[in-house]
């Protein structure tokens, strides 16, 4: 197996991009991707996409060959990776595996998703289509609805408050402020949702115990990374990115047939897994993007992972220890919360903006000092299906 | 009132119950499974109420949980209940057979729990 790195990252803006198609964004983010990669004129070997919806809302289907086709980069290999809100880790994946293994040597993963084409209620169902068809999805449970029944679960097993579920809405929405590229560029005061008598008003259940601001909003958007063999990327002149470890495991897809509904095993064994091939600790991690796509995720992965014993992440997010100077920043982005869940794009946006932080590109703002290693989570289903990724920097 | 439709999967072999259906068990990976029917009241594992309804649910909210029946087959349902107010994980209720929603012009039963007394 070859050492992988990353030697281009692209994204565009996430939230309600009504001007442009599914392809125009896919096109977009590669298009940034190349170019970042010094690739803009050149070609790849192989294209892989991770798209969730464009078949049930686009009425879409090939979508990697149209991208090719667009892009003129024929006649690169191309698919289509659909795995629920894990397809941009899945295509990320897929990727790497194609060149570490030594049959491709440059490819572009591309991540996107045009979720704000239909209605809330249309867009609510596409979602829950992830659920069990027959056990699940009659009833009219939704993701939110899922994440609110984790939640009661998790506040009363561990203790996890509504205060420290609205640090982390907090925390987010202030590092979305300051992220170009996140949809909700708009910081959030305590009192306004969650102090003041309107807080009621702004901040209203959406699945009982969460609040709308406990959620990721519904967004369009696409990013994209381009791929290559470690030993090529460093003669290419950026600071490459070594993808030094990588994880995958997948659980029930009920909760309910879980031992324990509380432990998210697939996000365990797949840090797990991450973290031995890159022969790094949970300690070691300077920067880390977690799939919040619902405040109480973030929590419990930040456990789950290995950044806090079981029943601490909580209290860590409200103490601070996840913020910007803190011991362990998670989600410098605004994350899921904040920059928005096209699902398809997420997993790609979080290795994109790790790669933004370890190359250290970013502003003060929003720089992690110093940051050498980071982590990602991207959480498919309800949990059962998630992939976590080590990244390093490496001198060129 | 309809009877109670979902078959359950007991395993022959080790017996670990299923809900849904698993052509191997989660357990031992045997393929050979007794079937049985859920059993008696259940006892409330965790719920939710939902606001933001998915399409084709034409109402103002939802209240959806997980239950265990007394014979130790787990499933979703709907819950009868005006808020969630007045549930608790743990308490016991009763479990029917109802329409849990319309599609295409016509009633998709499932489970419907109510709280007992």
């Amino acid at each position: 197996m070859r050492d992988v790195a990353i030697i281009g990252a692209g994204i565009i803006p996430f939230g309600r991009r009504d001007e442009d198609t599914l392809m125009d964004m896919l096109a977009y983010a590669s298009l940034k991707a190349l170019d970042d990669a010094g690739l803009g004129d050149g070609s790849v070997d192989a294209v892989v996409v991770g798209n969730m919806g464009g078949g049930i809302i686009q009425h879409q289907t090939s979508i990697a060959s149209s991208l090719v086709d667009r892009l003129s980069l024929l006649p690169a290999a191309a698919e289509t990776v659909e795995n629920g809100p894990a397809s941009g880790g899945s295509a990320v994946k897929n990727g790497l595996l194609a060149v570490a293994s030594g049959y491709y040597d440059y490819v572009l993963v591309v991540g996107g998703e045009k979720m704000r084409e239909v209605t809330g209620w249309r867009a609510t169902d596409f979602v829950a289509t992830m659920t069990h068809p027959q056990a699940e999805y009659p009833y009219g449970i939704t993701l939110p609805g899922m994440a609110g029944m984790f939640t009661r679960l998790y506040m009363e097993k561990y203790g996890v408050t509504r205060e420290q579920l609205v640090a982390v809405a907090l925390k987010n929405q202030a590092m979305g402020a300051l992220n170009p590229y996140a949809h909700v560029e708009m910081a959030l005061s305590r009192e306004g949702i969650f102090e003041s008598p309107h807080a009621v008003v702004n901040n209203p259940l959406v699945a009982d115990p969460l609040h709308l601001y406990d959620a990721c909003p519904v967004s369009d958007g696409a990013a994209a990374i381009v791929l290559c063999p470690l030993e090529m990327a460093k003669k290419m002149g950026k600071t490459p990115i070594l993808i030094a470890g990588f994880g995958q495991a997948t659980d029930t897809q009920t909760l309910q047939e879980r031992d324990d509904p509380t432990d998210l095993k697939a996000v365990s064994l797949a840090a797990q897994q991450a973290f031995e091939m890159a022969k790094l600790k949970p300690g070691d991690i300077h920067v880390a993007e977690l799939h919040d796509a619902f405040t109480i995720l973030e929590i419990a992965e930040s456990e789950h992972v290995g950044f806090f014993k079981k029943g601490e992440g909580g209290k860590a997010a409200e103490a601070g220890k996840t913020q910007l100077g803190g011991t362990i920043p998670i989600n410098i982005s605004g994350g899921l919360k904040a920059r928005g869940h096209p699902v398809g794009a997420t997993g790609v946006a979080q290795v994109v903006e790790i790669v933004f932080q370890l190359r250290h590109e970013l502003p003060k703002n929003r720089q992690v000092k110093n940051a050498e290693t980071g982590l990602t989570v991207n959480f498919g289903g309800f949990g059962n299906n998630v992939l976590c990724f080590v990244l390093r920097r490496v001198q060129p | 009132m309809k009877k109670i439709a979902i078959v359950a999967y007991k395993c022959k072999k080790c017996g670990r119950i299923h809900y849904p259906f698993h052509d191997r068990c989660l357990e031992c990976k045997s393929r050979e499974f007794d079937e049985i029917k859920p059993e008696g009241n259940v006892k409330l594992l965790t719920f939710t109420v939902i606001y933001n309804l998915p399409w084709g649910f034409d109402q103002r909210f939802l209240v959806i949980g997980i239950a265990e029946f007394e014979n130790g087959v787990k499933a979703m349902g709907q819950i009868k209940a005006d808020s969630g107010d007045q549930l608790k994980i743990g308490m016991t209720m009763k479990a029917g057979w109802e329409p849990v929603r319309v599609q295409y012009g016509e009633d998709v039963y499932g489970l419907k729990f109510e709280p007992v007394g």
